[in-house]
């Protein structure tokens, strides 16, 4: 069996990557899709830790937890696309630098 | 399933669309809100009944069989903050009766309202970390909402795009931490990671671990360098909605940070101690200096929320059990100053359609019983004696004494006196002689709307003549956090 520490590195290479496309990318649906991204990497991490909770087993909490997680990522979503339709229909756009009249 | 008070407030949130949908067809379109409110009141009434039992058998495991698979466990400090959810939140919801009467959304309003809450109080109710973030996520999604609730008015989009972002960013960032603590111990449940790393030498993965729950939780609580989401959603969300962000949302963050790390991470507790001392001095700063420069008074109040999450974090730092004590209690006297004063704020804005300071002059005047309850809930921010805010400041900053930080209860004495500078300037903006013909025409708001108003506001004064119990109820719940501490060293 491949080394557990490979799995783990990816996941953090996955998260290091959706947080790049949160820093970088500029259209509001590539935002979401970092934030996919993000919580894809802590569902690998699950699944991964899952199969190596034992030798020859497979520990039936780590899925069920990504399956659930899956789908409170689905919900996220759909709130962000509700979101990005309104801001669509306001601005005209999908760029997010546009969305900077509020100072935080 | 859940408990019974949470149980009612998962039926009473499921009913609620259906209720919201037949009340305008009937031409009672209150009654959504009514309901809303009925069910608060009756879930509160459930929750006594917990206290009972939690009081006099300790805390609650369910499924009751088994200590260590436990999904849910209520103790003290699950009640102490619950407790503070449905009242400021049955507040809020009376509010709103009123205040959101004119939208054509107000169904989906209380539907999202009930969610939140019952989001919340599961937070707090939960046994196991994923549990956890299943009813984080609850309430999570139904803030997003809630904030660009006006979906009209740019603003409102905006600010819940950047919320929507940041805090979906962070919860996921803390699933990672999860997904890192399930890998290394494989349990969640906090009695069984607290076992597992109590007395091991905590290995590199412990402190990432911590690092990544820190950071996404701390994207809810506005700890500073993550609070850039706060003005903007405060500012442009409905006023009871800000009420309820600002005055109990902020406290499930700090539920989280203080249930794990004194618990999961107890073992690198001397590490993270003078990091969180540190962050809730930054954190105080930055919200009062920055409040001061604002001129809108939502958004003043927003950063103010920023330097209260800052004298919260104060008590977390110290680690005693007084240091918790002070915490929660400013929790609580936070939740009742900090809606009350948003609340007035958006009695404010409701009557002037103004939100800037300068066009306020004079607007105490029109509007007296909301400038008086204004007043007080200002007052008890700085920390005045006969109220409130003054007990747990004071806790707060004898605490600090106990454990070599007295730098820090310096700092939270200083901002005391800086965030008097802007408080008073509200004061005194209400109490001048009106100049704009705007002002003159202002009239008190309706009765429904002032009595959660008057009763915040006496509460506020009720609490700072008479803590006693609030105190030992605070006690107690921080008794309860550091209960199943093994290794508990100061």
């Amino acid at each position: 069996m491949i080394d557990l520490t490979f799995y783990v590195i990816f996941a953090i290479a996955l998260y290091m990557v959706g947080m790049y496309c949160l820093a970088t990318k500029r259209n509001m649906l590539r935002l979401i899709l970092g934030i996919e991204i993000l919580i894809n990497a802590a569902n690998i991490n699950f699944i991964t830790f899952a199969a190596y909770a034992m030798p020859g087993f497979v520990d039936p909490m780590g899925n069920s937890f990504v399956c659930i997680s899956i789908g409170l990522a689905g919900a996220v979503s759909a709130v962000a696309l509700v979101i990005v339709v309104l801001a669509y229909r306001h601005y005209g756009t999908l760029d997010v630098t546009e969305l900077r009249r509020l100072r935080g | 399933m859940f408990t019974l008070p949470l149980d009612l407030l998962l039926i009473f949130t499921v009913v609620s669309p259906v209720i919201g949908w037949v009340t305008p067809k009937l031409y009672r379109p209150r009654l959504a809100g009514v309901f809303a409110a009925i069910a608060l009141a009756v879930t509160g009434i459930a929750l006594y009944s917990l206290y009972l039992n939690v009081s006099s058998n300790g805390a609650i495991y369910l499924p009751s069989n088994s200590l260590v698979a436990a999904h849910l466990k209520v103790d003290m400090l699950s009640i102490f903050m619950a407790s503070i959810f449905l009242g400021l939140g049955l507040a809020a919801t009376v509010y709103s009766i009123i205040y959101v009467e004119k939208s054509t959304r107000t169904p989906i309003y209380y539907t999202l309202i009930l969610t939140m809450i019952s989001g919340m109080i599961g937070i707090v109710f939960s046994g196991d970390l994923f549990t956890l973030f299943v009813f984080w996520e609850l309430m999570s999604i139904s803030t997003y909402a809630l904030v660009s609730f006006f979906r009209e008015r740019w603003a409102s989009i905006e600010a819940g795009f950047k919320f929507l972002i940041m805090s979906a960013a962070g919860s996921a960032t803390a699933l990672f931490g999860i997904s890192l603590l399930y890998g290394m111990t494989g349990t969640l449940s906090f009695e069984g990671l607290a076992a597992a790393f109590g007395s091991a030498s905590p290995n590199a993965w412990l402190y990432i671990a911590a690092l990544f729950i820190f950071v996404g939780f701390g994207v809810k609580t506005a700890v500073v360098p993550l609070h850039t989401w706060l003005p903007d959603a405060y500012s442009s969300a409905p006023a009871p909605v800000s009420a309820m962000l600002s005055g109990i949302v902020i406290g499930p963050g700090i539920y989280v940070i203080a249930r794990t790390f004194f618990s999961v991470f107890i073992s690198i507790q001397a590490q993270w101690l003078p990091i969180i001392a540190v962050l809730s001095l930054i954190t105080m700063f930055i919200g009062n200096i920055t409040a001061l420069l604002q001129t809108d008074l939502k958004r003043m109040l927003a950063y103010s929320s920023i330097a209260q999450v800052g004298y919260m974090l104060v008590g977390l730092a110290v680690g005693t059990q007084t240091g918790l004590t002070g915490t929660f209690l400013q929790f609580f006297n936070h939740a009742l100053m900090k809606g009350a004063a948003f609340l007035c704020a958006g009695a404010i804005i409701y009557r002037l359609g103004a939100r800037e300071l300068p066009e306020m002059v004079g607007v105490g005047r029109k509007m007296p019983v909301t400038a008086i309850v204004f007043s007080i809930s200002l007052f008890a921010l700085i920390g005045m004696p006969p109220f409130n805010g003054f007990i747990s400041e004071l806790t707060l900053f004898t605490s600090t004494f106990q454990v070599n930080l007295a730098w820090l209860g310096i700092a939270l004495i200083l901002n005391s006196a800086i965030s008097s500078a802007y408080y008073l300037r509200i004061v005194r903006t209400l109490m001048q002689i009106p100049v704009s013909e705007k002002v003159e025409k202002v009239k008190e708001v309706p009765l429904l709307m002032l009595v959660p108003l008057c009763v915040l506001a006496v509460s506020i004064i009720v609490f700072g003549i008479w803590p006693d119990p609030l105190v030992n109820f605070a006690h107690q719940a921080a008794r309860a956090l550091l209960s199943f501490t093994f290794v508990f060293g100061r």
